[in-house]
């Protein structure tokens, strides 16, 4: 796996978890790629390293997974099945298992390590954010003039300036490239002044200004002034969409998006005090509910669009405010405005590293630099065995980056068929010993972590002070706990002095209890008797000027975490045994991909359809934009599905009862005319229901032949071109039936169907006039290319306000379209020979909502299955085991749809490959006999966990609950503890904190 | 009162408020000794009687720290933490507390700095409050 | 159920003030299902009175306790072994909880520590109406399953008064005109003969007006 960026850790996590074996390489000093410079992610605008922290750690815990950090790829030989890549990595010159990430080096010696983006004003770090994985600085020592100052200085003796780097082969099935693409570099757009001007900024440094962790800890100022900016603009498609000097033919598809976002945050922060304002020329906001977020930047925040590209952006010397020239719709008039700042939306770029990354794997690539993806499956590169994901296969935002790191999981999955190796099993377990009436014996284990706390209080003193405790069997400092040496000790300390109960004052329980827990298991205790006091991230590290104050609160913390260990119990973490069979609803494109996948890695497989024939829309379909045969490929993929001796196919199946937890559901259908009633057990369930084509009753829909759908218009290409070739006139209407009040969004795949039915059109009758009438051109990506060409061919498209919309007049066998051409400024008729509508598609509302019940799933209000994190976890719903794929997610294109079908055979395939599911074990738990089933939890969980059984108590089923403690909080009669955070626990803490107050 | 230290209880939610604490930690922000932590998996699941408790043992304030709006990992617990904190700033009221001891936050992981800001400020309104009249009548 | 909303921390002080220890009593029927004297409520209760008595430097011994069902004779017998070590007894149960330890610990003060509001049922969470004045002569069967004694503020039967405007009744726009909502429903299930009859006037004294009410089952009392 090539490029640990968010898409490279999801691909090797999905691999770990289905039990194979990874190594995860990146060039930088740290793993999570550009994601981890961001401040907020759309659309639900939330705080990025609150999503992303949770798969960094899980990571680097994996064992299947070896991380190398600074590392490039220098060869690669063999082939598909079995190739052999040579790596070299860079010294880091800090010993990875000793350095503790406490900064003191970059205190002391901040010139030693260079951090790149330009706005970074504080001392450079590599530490660009304090989850980082791995948890350690690097050096850069060719920038150091004291070297054996900076190997004193280290309190760990982590930094080695000995090391020399290393370089090494190693052998694999299958090559995942996920390297990431750079962002465009404005600078030699003079007429912008990116160079030149401090306040001009790109969005990702304007991500950085708005950004807790950058460079103004989150306050926004002009770079030139330091003063808070009033007016905004950001000014979209720089460096895309093919018009300016060494733009890129494609459009970047993420940027839309990100501008709303940045807009949308500034409005929430400053609300009144800032206006914002967009440049754009189409707004791309075809993703799933991503309309939505678009209107709500305008009605909601007041964000300002003005249809127009700027003309330049120029500073008078000495002026406090920039002017920025454009023209707009109505006017050709060049109209000036003044703004603080301006945020240029630079696309995405394959850089030059990466570029070369492509020859050392020998890719075909496209003009852009992209490789080149042979057919339909977009994660399959010119050479087999290589996969891409991510924004290097094409420009597109995180949602889809995971989407398609999943799917490369699926394919590079599948190569790996070497036997596995026998693995060095860790020593088995010592049983757990029963501690359950014990009088309880806390052993408090105190880390110094070299100067980081006994540089600021003396830990003899804390472990005096905290051994006179009641419960303190033994206190000790430990230097670093988590050191070797240390974890050691602490073990047979447990173990020689019958501890029973364990207490670290260290570091952040977030990063070090799941290691302690590991421990102290190992020495025969429950790994939930453990309690953290994190006497370092929220002691010494923040109250450094008040030393004897720190070491008060120290001991306060300690003696709340000694109250608590002393309440707790061992905890049994729930585990559930997996039935391997999967039940994949639909038989479209979607469902059928998924089964065959699934399939081929040896489970079995139901693929129930509703209808009778496989094959969805896509059967009704001929070619796709980028000219790929859809009817031979969907003949041949039902042809196989049937043919799968794992996959039983059942047509006319309607799902109608559904139970049990992931893992072992059941599920109840009827089949066939007669209904036959049929149960079928399965540990997974697919979701590819599909979307049907949209058929609204406008523009004369369905009363005259010449008004069309798209999708009818396609046939007539394919199916009548004698016809076509007769005609004079097309119309083609966008957004008929979406973006609307009653259906508020884009369906995603019109603009470039539109298109192609126009290029279509022209193959076979090169003299017809096309008109596509349309409100923005959602071409994203390389579609952009396609409707360049269409242009070029001389099809004319024209923008329509949603308030004005084009009419269609049919009288007798003749249909007029008469629209308002914003630049002759003057209505015009065409009499067109055919009429296509854009109608898009829409949730079948009657059989998802049925399913939606049945299976308890929520959906998005335009009927589409909601998952589970947008964001993160775009293809798995929020019941676990439950994964969707294709339109019934949301409307895609057949491409799309294949990959979302491959992510989701991939994160089935991390639950099948397991024996068991583990659930942990903070749960909540009912006291039955103190229950006065009140409906209270039932109605507070959040998940709609609980219910009120045939006992006639609430019931709260482990499998399901998250944790959240939410109705232990709100129960009247006190029956519900959430586990490890119980309530005589939190007590205790309270008690302790005040204990000296009372005595 | 000379020189009045109090002591002021915060409930974190681990995913937001307990992260934006340690990322003070790393950032190195300085920040008054008197706020403890007491770390709950959401803020949702602070009870009305732990917030009741810990002012009858004698803390001089107490404030919950959830996810920002929209940010909840468990969809709307921060949401219900704000209505059980103006619940109880009634009821400290009735008591003879003042309100103002009792509060609700809200923050990101990635906001170390406002963590550091809070619990100044926090302190800094609580020592202008003085004693709780709980602890001061034992004094 | 029986819904009830705590008293005023004040009002309840009064009560315990001559006492040094008390005896705070939930209830885990239908106090804990209106969130008013449950184990939960006791407990903040109890921490409430302890904070006002030490805010005046003074305290108090509180032993927190809860019942299955205050207002059964048996549950109450539980509180035999421990009645003794408090001075008083302070019950966040509804009135007849209160009663019912009234006259079982007949040398012990009783107060309560809730009003007890009515007979109602839950909306959504957190909000609880009333739907029952338990007048004893059911009228529900022919106003379509709405009451206008719970529902309207005049107790009217036979059709809206004056004060009924577009649904709404004049005492206040959140409340609805239970005789609008009667024609409504009548004339959804087309039972509109039944609102065109006219009710005689009511006899309140199966609604306690010749006082206390008692129901005898011969079948089961011995």
């Amino acid at each position: 796996m090539v490029g640990a960026g968010l898409g490279g850790i999801r691909t090797a996590l999905d691999l770990a978890e289905a039990e194979k074996d990874v190594v995860l390489v990146d060039r930088a000093n740290n793993i999570g790629g550009l994601m981890t410079q961001l401040d907020r992610t759309f659309p639900t605008n939330n705080c990025d390293l609150c999503t992303l922290a949770p798969n960094l750690s899980e990571s680097n815990r994996q064992e299947h997974i070896s991380l190398m950090a600074m590392t490039e790829v220098r060869g690669v030989r063999g082939e598909k099945g079995n190739f052999t890549v040579s790596l070299a990595t860079r010294p880091r010159y800090i010993n990875l298992d000793k350095c503790t990430g406490c900064g003191e080096c970059l205190k002391q010696f901040p010139h030693c390590v260079t951090f790149t983006p330009g706005l970074d004003h504080r001392a450079p770090t590599c530490m660009r954010y304090p989850q980082a994985t791995p948890y350690a600085y690097a050096v850069d020592l060719s920038k150091c003039d004291d070297v054996a100052a900076l190997v004193q200085c280290c309190p760990a003796g982590a930094i080695n300036p000995d090391e020399l780097g290393s370089t090494g082969d190693i052998a694999c099935s299958s090559i995942v490239l996920s390297p990431g693409a750079s962002l465009f570099d404005p600078s030699g757009l003079d007429y912008l002044g990116y160079s030149d001007n401090p306040d001009v900024v790109t969005s990702l440094e304007y991500e950085r200004i708005l950004s807790a962790s950058g460079p103004t800890q989150g306050r926004l100022l002009c770079p030139s002034s330091g003063k808070q900016p009033k007016k905004v603009a950001w000014i979209q498609c720089i460096g895309s969409r093919g018009l300016q000097k060494g733009a890129a033919p494609y459009c970047s598809g993420a940027c839309c998006m990100f501008a709303l976002k940045e807009a949308m945050v500034t409005k929430e922060r400053f609300q009144e005090d800032i206006e914002t304002t967009i440049f754009y020329m189409d707004m791309r906001t075809f993703g799933k509910d991503y309309e939505r977020y678009y209107q709500r930047a305008k009605n909601e925040f007041g964000v300002r669009f003005i249809h127009s590209r700027p003309h330049s952006v120029l500073r008078a010397p000495g002026a406090e405010r920039m002017e920025l020239g454009y023209t707009t719709d109505d006017s050709s008039r060049l109209l000036t405005e003044e703004f603080d700042m301006v945020v240029l939306s630079t696309g995405f770029r394959i850089g030059d590293e990466v570029r070369e990354l492509a020859s050392v794997f020998d890719l075909e690539i496209n003009d852009s630099n992209f490789p080149v993806n042979p057919g339909l499956n977009q994660v399959e590169t010119s050479r087999p065995g290589i996969y891409v994901a991510g924004t290097f296969q094409g420009p597109k935002d995180i949602p889809e980056t995971m989407v398609q790191a999943s799917a490369a999981a699926c394919m590079a999955g599948k190569d790996v068929t070497v036997p596995e190796i026998e693995r060095e099993r860790e020593p088995a377990l010592p049983p757990e010993k029963n501690v359950v009436g014990e009088e309880p014996r806390v052993g408090v284990f105190i880390c110094d972590c070299g100067e980081n706390i006994g540089g600021v209080i003396d830990v003899t003193t804390l472990v005096e002070r905290v051994s006179k405790l009641a419960g303190v069997a033994v206190a000790e400092g430990v230097g670093h706990g988590c050191s070797r040496e240390s974890m050691a000790h602490i073990r047979q300390t447990i173990e020689e002095q019958n501890i029973n109960r364990v207490v670290i004052g260290g570091c952040s329980p977030r990063t070090h209890e799941s290691k302690f827990q590991d421990l102290i298991r190992k020495a025969g205790l429950n790994k939930y008797l453990l309690e953290f006091a994190n006497i370092r991230d929220q002691v010494t590290w923040v109250h450094s000027h008040q030393p004897v104050r720190a070491i008060d609160k120290a001991e306060e913390l300690l003696k709340m975490a000694v109250g608590a260990v002393r309440k707790s119990h061992p905890l049994a973490e729930h585990s559930l045994p997996i039935n391997k069979n999967v039940l994949v609803v639909g038989g479209g494109v979607a469902g059928m991909t998924s089964a065959l996948e699934i399939a081929d890695q040896g489970f079995k497989v139901y693929l129930v359809e509703q209808g009778v024939r496989l094959g969805g829309i896509a059967a009704q379909l001929h070619r796709t934009l980028e000219g790929d045969d859809i009817k031979s490929f969907v003949n041949d993929l039902i042809e196989r599905t049937r043919a799968h001796e794992l996959i039983e196919v059942i047509t006319g199946g309607i799902i109608v009862d559904h139970t049990g937890m992931p893992g072992m559901f059941t599920t109840g259908m009827q089949v066939g005319r007669q209904m036959f009633y049929r149960r079928i057990e399965h540990g997974v369930t697919i979701l590819a229901t599909g979307a049907v084509p949209n058929r609204p009753d406008l523009f004369g829909l369905g009363k005259s032949e010449k008004v069309v759908t798209q999708l009818e218009l396609q046939n007539l290409i394919h199916e009548g071109p004698e016809r076509v070739q007769a005609w004079d006139n097309v119309v083609m209407i966008q957004c008929v039936g979406s973006r609307t009040e009653e259906n508020p969004n884009c369906s995603r795949i019109c603009c470039q169907n539109a298109v192609k039915n126009a290029l279509h059109i022209l193959e076979v009758n090169p003299e017809a006039r096309i008109f596509v009438l349309y409100r923005d051109m959602r071409t994203y990506g390389f579609q952009e290319e396609y409707f360049q060409k269409a242009r070029e061919k001389g099809v004319i498209f024209v923008r329509y306000h949603q308030d004005e919309p084009p009419r269609v007049e049919i009288s007798d066998d003749q249909v007029a379209v008469t629209y308002h051409d914003i630049i002759l400024e003057r209505r015009i008729q065409v009499n067109a020979d055919c009429v296509g509508l854009s109608t898009g598609l829409v949730a079948p509302d009657d059989s998802s909502e049925e399913l939606a019940m049945i299976f308890k799933l929520p959906r998005t209000h335009d009927g589409y299955f909601l998952e589970d994190h947008v964001k993160l976890r775009p293809v798995d719903l929020p019941t676990p085991g439950f994964f969707v794929a294709g339109t019934a997610h949301a409307p895609k294109t057949i491409g799309e749809s294949l990959t979302q079908a491959r992510a989701v055979a991939s994160r089935a395939m991390t639950i099948l490959a397991r024996e068991a599911i583990n659930l942990g074990a903070v749960t909540a738990k009912v006291d039955s006999t103190r229950c006065a089933s009140c409906l209270i939890c039932v109605r507070a969980c959040p998940f709609d966990v609980p219910f009120i059984n045939a006992d006639g108590y609430s019931e709260i089923d482990p499998a399901r609950c998250h944790g959240c403690g939410m109705c232990a909080a709100e129960c009247p009669a006190k029956a519900i503890e959430l586990l490890q955070f119980e309530d005589d626990q939190v007590l205790a803490k309270i008690e302790q904190l005040f204990a000296k107050a009372v005595a | 009162m000379e020189h009045f230290e109090p002591v002021i209880v915060a409930f974190c939610c681990h995913y937001c408020a307990y992260t934006a604490a340690d990322m003070a930690g790393s950032q190195r922000l300085v920040y008054p000794a008197n706020v403890k932590i007491i770390r709950v998996p959401c803020s949702g699941k602070v009870d009305s009687l732990h917030i009741a408790k810990a002012f009858e043992k004698g803390a001089d304030g107490v404030y919950v720290a959830g996810c920002l709006d929209g940010d909840c990992h468990f969809k709307n617990g921060n949401d219900k933490a704000a209505r059980k904190v103006a619940h109880m700033r009634g009821y400290l009221e009735e008591i003879g507390i003042e309100p103002e001891r009792l509060e609700m936050v809200k923050m990101s992981a990635g906001m170390g700095e406002r963590f550091a800001r809070v619990a100044t400020e926090m302190t800094e309104k609580i020592r202008k409050l003085g004693p709780s009249p709980i602890k001061a009548a034992a004094a | 159920m029986i819904t009830a909303e705590r008293k005023p921390l004040d009002e309840i002080l009064s009560y315990i003030k001559p006492f040094k220890r008390i005896l705070l009593l939930g209830c885990n029927e239908c106090v804990t299902v209106c969130a008013a004297g449950g184990r939960k409520e006791v407990g903040v209760l109890a921490s409430g009175i302890q904070m006002s008595m030490l805010k005046n430097g003074a305290s108090i011994e509180i032993r927190e306790h809860t019942l299955e069902r205050q207002c059964d004779p048996e549950y109450v017998e539980e509180l035999v072994p421990i009645i003794d070590s408090a001075d008083a007894v302070l019950s966040m149960a509804c009135g007849c909880g209160v009663q019912q330890l009234a006259t079982r610990f007949k040398d012990k003060p009783v107060f309560p520590a809730v009003n007890t509001k009515f007979m109602g049922g839950s909306d959504r969470h957190g909000v609880w109406t009333e739907r029952c004045q338990g007048c004893g002569d059911c009228l529900l069967g022919v106003t379509g399953g709405i009451c206008p004694i719970a529902k309207c503020a005049k107790q009217l039967m036979n059709g809206p008064c004056g004060g009924s405007v577009s649904g709404v009744c004049e005492i206040g726009d959140e409340v609805e005109c239970a005789w609008h909502l009667i024609w409504e429903r009548l004339k959804a299930l087309g039972l509109t003969d039944q609102y065109l009859e006219i009710m005689p006037a009511k006899d309140w004294r199966a609604g306690g007006g010749s006082g206390p009410r008692k129901i005898v089952r011969e079948d089961l009392a011995e």
